[in-house]
Parts: C-alpha cells; sequence; structure tokens
C-alpha cells in the first residue's frame, strides 16, 4: 500500500489535488503529502547534516511552511518543484545557521577514506570529503541534479537562482568532485589533490 | 574539465552533461550532446567521467529513516495551530529548530534534548497517550525506561500499520527513532518478552527486532527460580 501510495504520488494530477486539499485545511492529505516526500527528502538532506533531528526537523519545518502556504500555490509550478523549493530554503537557512552555532568542519577531520573507493560505503566517505568544501548552494545544486534528479530549468525554479547560475554551481562542485575523486575522474587513486 | 570550459563550443556541452545523465534534457539538446561526442574525443571521455561522478554521488545511503515518528510530531506542531493556521504562543514555543540552534549554549543544549525527548512521547500509543514522560538530561541513561526490544520497521510503514503491529504485539514506543531508525518498545501488558518478539518478527515491516538485558525484562516477565 506504501509504495501504491508513493507511485500514485508521481501523478502531478494526483499531487495538485492533494495540495488543494490542503490548502482546504484537510489533514490527512498533508499527512499523504508528507509521507510521499518524506524518504527523498531524508535521503536528500541527510548529505548535508548527520543528525537525524536535524533533517526531521527541516522535513517537518517545510511541511509547516506547506500547511500555511497551499492556498497560496501558483499552478504555473510542479508540485514537487513547490515542495522541494520550500525544503531548499529551510535547509539553507538552517544550514547555515548551524554553521553559526556549530565549528565549521574542517574536511581533514574526517574518517580518511580507503585508498580505493571501490564500495558504496568508501564512495560516499570520499563524496562526503568532497562536498565539505563547497557552499551550500553548490552542494544543493548538485544534490538536486543527481541525487533528485531535477531538471536545469527545475533547479533554477527551486532554488530561484537564473540557468547560468545553476550551471555555474553545479560547475564548481564537479570540478571540486575531480579533485577528490581522482580515481573516478582519471586520475591516481589515493592521494586526493587538495589544490583549488 | 578546466580547460574544456575555456572553449565554448565544448563548455556548452560539459555543461549539459550532468543534465543529459540524469535523463532530463531536452530532446533538441540530449541531440546536441549525443551528435558532439560522437566527434569529439575529448569531451567522451569527459562524459565517462562525469559519469562516474554521478554514480558516486547517487550511492545511496545505508541509513533508512521511518516518517512515522516525524510525522506525529508535526501533527502536534499543527494540533497547536488555529484552524486559520496562524502560528500560536503554544506553536512558537514548539518552533523548529529553536532548541537546535541554541545547542551551542550548554544551558539550551539541555533544553535541546529534554525538548527532543519530550517530542518522542508523542509517539506513544494506547493507554499511554496523554501520560507524557518528562526527561532530563540528568536522568538520561542507555535505555529508555521499561525498554525491552529494539526494533526496526519498513522505511514506508504507515501509521496505521505500525500501530497494528504494536497493538498485536502488545508493546509501545518508549523513545526513537535513533538515526539508524531504531525504536525502543516497551511492554503493555505481562505478555512474555519473547512472544511480543515472535510476533514482530513475523511481519515483513518489521526489518530487525531484538529483546535487550535480561535485567530490563525482569519487571515483565515471572521470576526465575
Amino acid at each position: 500500500m506504501p509504495k501504491t501510495l508513493f507511485a500514485k504520488l508521481q501523478s502531478e494530477d494526483l499531487e495538485r489535488g492533494l495540495l488543494a486539499r490542503v490548502g482546504a485545511k484537510d489533514r490527512q492529505a498533508l499527512e499523504e503529502l508528507y509521507l510521499g516526500y518524506h524518504r527523498r527528502l531524508a535521503r536528500f538532506l541527510s548529505r548535508f547534516t548527520q543528525s537525524y533531528e536535524n533533517v526531521e526537523e527541516i522535513i517537518n519545518d517545510t511541511f509547516m511552511v506547506v500547511w500555511q502556504a497551499a492556498p497560496q500555490f501558483r499552478h504555473d509550478s510542479q508540485v514537487s518543484t513547490w515542495i522541494i523549493g520550500i525544503a531548499y530554503r529551510t535547509a539553507l537557512k538552517s544550514l547555515r545557521r548551524l554553521k553559526r552555532h556549530t565549528s565549521a568542519v574542517d574536511p581533514e577531520d574526517l574518517p580518511e577514506p580507503s585508498v580505493n573507493p571501490g564500495h558504496d560505503a568508501e564512495l560516499q566517505d570520499w563524496v562526503a570529503r568532497a562536498l565539505q568544501g563547497l557552499s551550500e548552494e553548490q552542494r544543493l545544486t548538485l544534490e538536486l541534479a543527481y541525487h533528485l534528479g531535477h531538471s536545469m530549468e527545475e533547479i533554477a525554479a527551486i532554488t530561484g537562482a537564473p540557468i547560468g547560475t545553476v550551471k555555474a554551481r553545479m560547475y564548481h562542485a564537479r570540478e571540486r568532485l575531480r579533485q577528490y575523486l581522482p580515481a573516478l575522474g582519471g586520475g591516481e587513486a589515493g592521494t586526493p589533490s587538495r589544490s583549488e | 574539465m578546466r580547460e574544456l570550459q575555456s572553449q565554448p563550443e565544448h563548455r556548452d556541452i560539459t555543461d549539459l552533461m550532468p543534465w543529459y545523465l540524469n535523463g532530463t534534457l531536452g530532446e533538441r539538446d540530449r541531440q546536441k550532446v549525443e551528435s558532439h561526442v560522437v566527434e569529439c574525443e575529448m569531451c567522451r571521455g569527459e562524459l565517462a567521467q562525469e559519469r562516474r561522478i554521478h554514480r558516486a554521488v547517487t550511492v545511496e545511503a545505508a541509513v533508512e529513516y521511518i516518517p512515522a515518528a516525524s510525522l506525529k510530531r508535526l501533527q502536534a506542531q499543527l494540533d497547536a495551530l488555529g484552524d486559520d493556521g496562524i502560528d500560536t504562543p503554544a506553536t512558537r514555543t514548539r518552533a523548529p529548530f529553536r532548541g537546535w540552534y541554541a545547542a551551542a549554549a550548554s544551558v539550551a543544549v539541555v533544553a535541546a534534548v529534554a525538548a527532543s525527548m519530550y517530542y518522542k512521547g508523542w509517539i506513544v500509543f494506547g493507554s499511554e497517550v496523554g501520560a507524557r514522560r518528562y526527561h532530563t538530561v540528568t536522568t538520561s541513561r542507555p535505555q529508555a525506561p521499561g525498554e525491552v526490544i529494539r526494533a526496526v520497521f519498513s522505511p514506508t510503514i504507515t501509521l496505521i500499520e505500525l500501530q497494528a503491529i504494536l497493538d498485536e504485539a502488545q508493546l509501545r514506543i518508549v523513545s526513537g527513532p535513533t538515526e539508524a531508525g531504531v525504536y525502543s518498545l516497551a511492554p503493555n501488558s505481562s505478555r512474555p518478552v519473547s512472544s511480543s518478539l515472535a510476533l514482530l518478527r513475523r511481519h515483513a515491516a518489521v526489518r530487525f527486532a531484538e529483546s535487550i538485558e535480561p535485567a530490563q525484562e525482569s519487571d515483565n516477565s515471572p521470576p526465575k527460580r
């Protein structure tokens, strides 16, 4: 049943119907929308904070905004773009605030990844290490494209940035990954480049 | 990649590669990339490298998230809103992040942890509903009060399914989920822990279930000779 529900949520029509009901203060509709988005939002956000509570807070904050702003939803955008856009702004705000209250993580402090990033867990270590050096906007753009599979135009709408900026953020993120993932980027494994 | 970026005809193509790989390029741009890489060896190599980067980034995390507890908390926040959706003072005191962002200060850490544990109280079902438990940092301990079983549920389980499983096993959630998605469960009756555990394990939606230290079971199990 949950998978069927999630599959149905892929339908824009259904999502619009749900959002209209949310706008009419239908809690059941909000719950359905929430359950349909929770997994992808949680996986997306968990790349930026290791704390389950922070991920949960960002998701719940996003849906508090969805609950309150649903009547103002303009039908000129997709529901998913609108919701992910709210999550993006919420995440950006929370990450910046967290950064102010906690000491910045030095990539050098992260666990040293394996020499051969052949396994999934090791790849994740490498990616986490590489992403630390990027701005939140660059990281979020990369994740929106590669993890959530959004188009250029959707990312521009979600982030409120011009297409050229989206491309530039993506370029910096990819360039950074190349430097930190030498075995993947064509260089020799084991000695991530530090040059910027 | 930098070399290619300095040449406009290649830069246009490499800029499109992420969206070529995630399958969202329009037909015209897709054909533009494909026809270019057929002719251009440098960009073909670039695309192969980008494909490896794409794979590295899209590796799924091993941790599963369970939405049921988070949803319960959201519902509690919504309960504090008026019908018109206006933020009330009661809601503002529960405003997201407040505790976490103040976590830099030690006093606020106490408040945040206490608030977090208080929120977990909302995921108590059955006879425990309304019986709020308050915790402070000084009372924190490795096991939740009454905890006899630790379990991980399927990430797609619904609240209704979760409650049905817990009712059947005569258990209630006393804390969780942890970052790894683990819930702590306590008994709602004198049913032996082993029986509750067997019932949990029958369900496909229960990914993991284990009893914890026997000392915790002694309150709920017949005295051992």
